[in-house]
């Protein structure tokens, strides 16, 4: 089992559950800056190399199948260069995201037709609370900001784009 | 998608030209390379010459990069080594393989994700036997084809003449038929698609589509025309792997059945395994065989040798003999358009009724069957509506108010292991079964993008 490390965001102890935030779900060695995949499939696979960095217990090939299925239910690019692939999996106990700018940028058949720059992978648990799901409906709205966008695609360092990414984060009330 | 195709026999070729129209990525292996010469001047395809399971081969391909692998050579052991290759060097995430031994299909658990990982096994033999035997048992049927495990039927019918369908609105069938729901899907009129309406009327010779719950479709179909006979006693020319299948499997259900070869060693072997038919050696073609055979007694007569002139001029001789319905296997698509409905009762496909299990993999959105109609020029599909009212374009509507693009119908529902026949009020929850008819395939996308869930929906 993965051990789960949420903490409350301040402010929010109104009888609602608190929002999770994106240092809670992210960390540096889950980020990368330019990453190079030659198909959707392919990015898919490096994108899971990714989520399993550093989280115990997730099975490389059941994750990957589990984002590829959902893609396959409608992508899940959001316009403006921008994915958020995404999937439930059974026993995991938390959250676990990874971020990656790609070089070039890649079709995702997007409503747009935009290709996507930036993709923000997340995975929740098969039993998903209320602050699990409302993650995605906060990536939505810190990638909603064209600045935020800006500055992420803006950086080839990862660090720095980890920081960028938290930062934004934070001064973002998704609604 | 990026699809590789292993072998460029004819499944591997057909396949390739049904989704190289369709703004896919192919590849094709194969050690032949005059096949895949032919091909290559054909359609937009690449094409590799190699052994289909070897490491380097499938990686030229770019394996790494592909959606879908599909092993049809001839060889089944190829085709599961090539998968499993697939598996553990590329992690493909879709492996379909065809597998014809028995042996093999006798112990499903080999083809789990830890044994030999493939996904999809097809078999094209299977597939058309299972269509053959199933217009066998509707007589009057053109084509009789099951959704949601065999809950829904399609069934394509040719009103006539005096038939109690013709000339009322689609709109009396109800009170035709209060107890049984129905709905006509599509009505093809000298060969253009009429959408149906309320008031459409029906006119002779037409080709109507309808959907029902499987139980109830003897009930319809005796409605729309008046019942034909049942079938009792049927020859067959041909006696390979469909011919054999079909023959087994139609003596278990007490049919008379007559099988000619002309191959010595394959009649005397499938005579060997078959207990109730009676295997003749001889020439299909032979006017004389027939008459001695009692082919003026036959009801159906089927042609399912490899040659689709050998099996024309059969099918039309044994016609002419007295037959009373004949049916013959045409592979290519010419020959079809020219005999379907004036030489013959029905020309079957075989690679026509292959595409559709391909194609339910390869359709976008949580797709469960297709069937490919009207030589690939409609699709019939079962896709599960996911989501709700905020991530999915139908979950919460009522089939009124679903903008489907033109030419296509939803038919039915299956919800929770009930049929429910579509009326514009229906209105679609998630999880629902959603049996659709398309009578163009360029309006595919529509409906696939339909079907497609959201951002939000996780």
């Amino acid at each position: 089992m993965i051990q789960a490390e949420q903490r409350p965001e301040s402010g929010a102890d109104n009888g609602v559950t608190p929002d999770i935030a994106l240092k809670d779900i992210l960390s540096t060695a889950r980020v990368t800056a330019g990453l190079r995949a030659s198909s959707k499939k392919k990015l898919l696979e490096r994108m899971t190399d990714l989520l399993l960095e550093g989280t115990s217990g997730l099975n490389e090939n059941i994750v990957l199948q589990i984002l590829i299925e959902r893609e396959r239910l409608g992508s899940t690019a959001i316009g403006k260069r921008v994915a958020l692939p995404h999937g439930r999996v059974p026993e995991l106990d938390h959250a676990v995201g990874a971020f990656a700018t790609l070089e070039p940028p890649m079709d995702f058949d997007a409503a747009d037709g935009e290709p996507v720059k930036m993709v923000f992978a997340l995975l929740v648990p098969a039993e998903a609370t209320e602050a699990h799901l409302r993650i995605l409906a906060r990536l939505a709205a810190l990638f909603s900001n064209d600045a935020v966008r800006e500055s992420l695609a803006d950086t080839m360092d990862a660090s720095e784009l980890y920081h960028r990414l938290v930062d934004g984060d934070a001064s973002t009330t998704p609604g | 998608m990026k699809i590789i195709i292993l072998g460029a026999g004819q499944v591997g070729a057909s396949v390739a030209e049904t989704l190289a129209g369709e703004a896919n990525d192919i590849t094709i292996i194969d050690q032949n390379e005059a096949l895949l010469r032919n091909l290559q001047d054909r359609l937009d395809v690449k094409t590799i010459v190699g052994h289909a399971a070897h490491p380097e081969v499938l990686e030229q391909a770019a394996a790494e990069d592909a959606d879908l692998i599909l092993a049809v050579t001839n060889s089944d052991e190829t085709n599961m080594v090539a998968c499993q290759i697939a598996s553990t060097l590329f992690h493909t995430p879709t492996k379909i393989a065809r597998i014809r031994a028995a042996g093999y299909m006798a112990h499903p658990q080999i083809f789990r994700p830890d044994a030999i990982p493939i996904d999809v096994i097809i078999s094209p033999e299977q597939i058309i036997t299972d269509q053959i035997q199933r217009l066998i048992e509707h007589p009057g049927a053109l084509q009789v084809l099951d959704f949601a495990d065999g809950e829904i039927q399609l069934v394509a019918i040719r009103a006539y003449y005096g038939g109690p369908l013709v000339g009322h609105e689609l709109r009396d069938l109800r009170e035709h038929m209060p107890k049984v729901d129905t709905r006509v899907a599509a009505i093809y009129r000298r060969d253009r698609a009429i959408i149906p309406e309320g008031h459409t009327v029906i006119e002779a010779d037409d080709e109507v589509f309808f959907i029902a719950a499987t139980r109830n479709i003897r009930a319809v179909m005796s409605e729309l025309r008046k019942l034909d006979k049942p079938v009792k006693r049927i020859m067959m020319a041909g006696a390979g792997n469909i011919g054999y299948r079909l023959a087994s499997a139609l003596e278990q259900k007490s049919y008379v059945v007559k099988l000619i070869d002309h191959n010595p060693g394959r009649a005397r072997r499938v005579s060997e395994l078959l207990h109730e038919t009676v295997v003749l050696q001889g020439d299909a073609s032979d006017e004389e065989l027939l008459a001695s055979e009692n082919i003026d007694n036959m009801d159906v007569f089927c042609a399912l040798t490899n040659d689709d002139e050998a099996n024309i001029l059969s099918a039309m001789l044994a016609k002419r003999l007295g037959a009373r319905r004949v049916m013959a296997l045409v592979n290519r698509t010419a020959y079809a358009d020219l005999i379907q409905s004036s030489v013959l009762d029905i020309a079957f496909s075989p690679k026509q009724a292959t595409i559709g299990s391909l194609l339910a993999h390869i359709r976008r959105g949580d797709v469960v069957a297709v069937h490919s109609l009207r030589r690939g020029a409609a699709e019939a599909i079962e896709a599960i509506a996911h989501g709700d009212p905020a991530s999915s374009q139908v979950v919460g509507k009522a089939i009124s108010e679903i903008k489907l693009p033109e030419g296509a119908t939803i038919g039915a529902l299956v919800r929770d292991g009930e049929v429910l026949i579509a009326h514009h009020d229906t209105v679609i929850r998630s999880e629902d079964h959603v049996i659709l008819f398309v009578v163009d395939k360029r309006f595919i996308p529509q409906v696939e993008r339909l079907f497609q869930v959201g951002v939000t929906f996780i």
